[in-house]
């Protein structure tokens, strides 16, 4: 043989472990994030899943699942007394406060579409835009009690006027409305203005403009702008606490019998699930319209 | 023809009516201020009928700020008169004006398709659908995209949004094109392929053009006229050759690229000539600054590399020969020709060279004709 050397062994090749010490030692920080993440999620999820459960249980009060059945449900729907054999009559009890939430969210929801709308677009270009936007966002951080009875003293005491559904009205816009505009942010903050000199250019006139170029463009955030408003104003309650006559909104209604010793309270159970169930679909719909990617058409994927 | 106001605009009009072409635009002393900044200082223009002008400036020399004025996208701060093809405009909002804009930025409509954006102007005056339709599909033809009608505007290419924005803005069949640097977010090759095919569609359509652009080799390969602003106001203002053979102020000559700027004091000037003395050299050469050249005055002397030679100048002739002596320095290789960088008495020169063959880095001396150079005050104005 000649002095060539050897070639080097391929040990590189080999994959090599990294020792458990070192493994625990560098990688503390990212499983403490992972345990702690999922144990929010817990805390969070854990009691509505519970309430889901119990609310098909035949013993909810009990605190034990089992022994399902859908009585709550056809209870709630068509009321406690009645049972097979006579005739069913719809619980007014449930959906008196149902119907009366669904047209306060309505009516938030449209107050809340059409405030963020002209709003949102411009905050942006004008001159004190941060604190305006601090101002509009008020109501997020000071706390609903404090809010909602500076409102009711306002109204009640300093103008004498009687509070009633109107009042229930504005106090869910005030109370949604920052999370509406915060919506339309999203969406208005991306919109090129010089869109709007194009289309004048083009020969269209200030209301034109408006509804061919500038709404089109933030419809996702006038329709997230209204899921917002809708949840907030149906889920809303300390406002509502304040802001009424005799009117009980669903929120007001739970909260009423969940503090009730009477055979009703297991409805508490199935109502909520249901809420809950309505709210996360509608949230998903918002943060879809909203966030989502542009639809995309089937000419998109066919090019290859 | 109309009355010139006092304002000094009737150099202007005079080109007009020499011209002879029907006046399209007339904007009569616009001043425009952003703050404390005078974006556009009493300036007034005219345009003929098909001409192709261009507004050609550094940023912020004001070339954007007079183009939306124009299009009635700016209110100016104080102006006499816009007039757009016989109509007083003055007044009128951007929307009730005959002219549309092609925006740098395209500004598509990405809502929209490509057929309803370049439709967009026609929808907004009321012509029936069908009749829309068969006129965006012939100016795609026209701008070379058939068959992008169902298109959306995120699937385009940046080349083809430059043309649909140009399609959107030429359907209307406006007065007055208005083009806002519009090749300026294309890459180099398709710029100079634009450039082509908007000199064709100008010729083709008899439109009249209005061109902002920063670059001087555009506003050469495609204008008509050129006006060159700097600081709010018109510069320049003439023909492409005009601009590149005889700038009328140092500032011209350096914004067209001329390459050897000499500065120095007017020793002589006789009617169209004028001598400058820099050091102890004297060069000739036409006078180019508007007035007459006042000696004792600073003056430049504007000479192209590729007009000067390199060698002994010729002896017979020397009358229209300014020749001085070098010794050579960097050579930099350009692929067609060469740059030689010669080091003289009076500062750098750059020479460029376009013959391979010639022994280049030996030369002593060079030299270059009187009238292939040009004269001019170091102020503008």
């Amino acid at each position: 043989m000649t002095a060539l050397a050897e070639p080097p062994k391929l040990d590189d090749a080999a994959p090599r472990k990294l020792p458990l010490a070192q493994k625990i030692s560098e990688r503390w920080p990212a499983w403490g994030s992972i345990f702690i993440g999922y144990f929010v999620l817990l805390i969070i999820y854990f009691p509505i899943l519970w309430l889901m459960i119990l609310s098909i249980s035949s013993e909810p009060l009990t605190g034990f699942a089992g022994d399902w059945t859908l009585r709550w449900y056809d209870d709630m729907l068509y009321g406690t007394g009645q049972r097979e054999g006579e005739a069913y009559a719809v619980n007014s009890r449930v959906f008196d406060p149902l119907f009366l939430s669904l047209k306060l969210a309505f009516i938030t929801a449209a107050l809340c579409m059409v405030a963020s709308l002209l709003i949102g677009p411009i905050l942006p270009r004008v001159r004190f835009r941060g604190p305006l936007l601090l101002g509009y966002l008020m109501p997020l951080m000071v706390p609903g009690i404090v809010a909602s009875v500076s409102l009711f003293l306002f109204y009640r005491l300093g103008l004498h006027w009687k509070m009633g559904e109107w009042s229930l009205g504005l106090a869910h816009f005030v109370w949604a409305f920052p999370f509406a505009l915060l919506a339309m942010l999203v969406v208005a903050s991306r919109f090129d203005a010089r869109l709007l000199e194009a289309a004048a250019d083009l020969g269209a006139s200030p209301w034109r403009r408006f509804w061919q170029i500038q709404v089109p463009i933030l419809k996702p955030g006038i329709f997230a702008a209204g899921f917002f408003g809708f949840l907030l104003s149906f889920n809303e309650l300390p406002f509502s606490i304040f802001m009424r006559a005799g009117d009980i909104t669903l929120p007001i209604y739970l909260w009423i019998q969940s503090g009730a010793h009477n055979s009703s309270v297991p409805l508490i159970f199935a109502l909520s699930t249901l809420i809950t169930i309505a709210s996360i679909i509608l949230t998903f719909i918002a943060i879809k319209v909203a966030f989502g990617e542009r639809t995309v058409r089937a000419t998109d994927v066919k090019k290859t | 023809m109309a009355v010139i106001n006092a304002s000094g605009s009737a150099s202007v009009s005079d080109a007009v009516r020499v011209a002879g072409g029907e006046q399209i635009l007339e904007v009569v002393n616009a001043t425009h201020r952003y703050g404390e900044v005078t974006a556009l200082d009493h300036v007034s223009i005219t345009a003929r009928r098909g001409e192709f002008l261009t507004l050609l400036g550094e940023s912020g020399s004001g070339k954007t700020t007079l183009l939306r004025i124009i299009a009635g996208l700016e209110r100016p701060s104080a102006i006499n008169r816009i007039t757009i093809d016989g109509t007083d405009a003055t007044l009128l909002p951007a929307n009730k004006r005959n002219t549309t804009t092609v925006f740098q930025h395209y500004a598509l409509f990405p809502h929209m398709s490509v057929g309803e954006n370049i439709e967009y102007g026609l929808r907004v005056r009321g012509m029936p659908k069908p009749e829309r339709r068969q006129r965006a599909e012939k100016v795609l033809e026209l701008i070379r995209l058939p068959g992008l009608y169902e298109r959306r505007v995120h699937q385009l290419s940046g080349g083809q949004k430059q043309r649909i924005a140009l399609a959107r803005a030429l359907v209307t069949e406006p007065a007055i094109l208005l083009l806002d640097e519009p090749l300026g977010a294309l890459d180099e090759k398709l710029r100079i392929d634009m450039q082509v095919e908007l000199k064709e569609l100008h010729e083709r359509l008899g439109l009249t053009f209005i061109y902002v652009t920063h670059s001087q080799e555009e506003a050469l390969t495609m204008s008509d006229r050129i006006l060159l602003m700097r600081h709010g106001r018109v510069v320049q203002e003439g023909p492409p050759t005009d601009l590149f053979e005889r700038p009328v102020a140092r500032f011209v000559a350096e914004f067209m690229n001329v390459e050897n700027l000499l500065d120095g004091t007017i020793e002589r000037a006789s009617g169209a000539e004028a001598t400058v003395r820099i050091g102890s050299h004297l060069l000739r050469g036409p006078w180019t600054g508007r007035g007459a050249a006042m000696p004792g005055t600073k003056a430049c002397v504007a000479v192209r590399a590729e007009r000067i030679q390199l060698g002994p100048a010729p002896s017979h002739d020397a009358q229209s020969i300014n020749h001085l002596p070098c010794r050579p320095g960097v050579t930099i290789y350009k692929g067609k020709y060469v740059d030689q960088m010669l080091g003289t008495e009076i500062g750098p020169v750059k020479a460029r060279v376009w013959d391979r063959s010639m022994e280049i880095s030996t030369a002593t001396a060079f030299w270059w004709r009187a009238n292939d150079c040009a004269i001019m005050p170091v102020e503008s104005e």
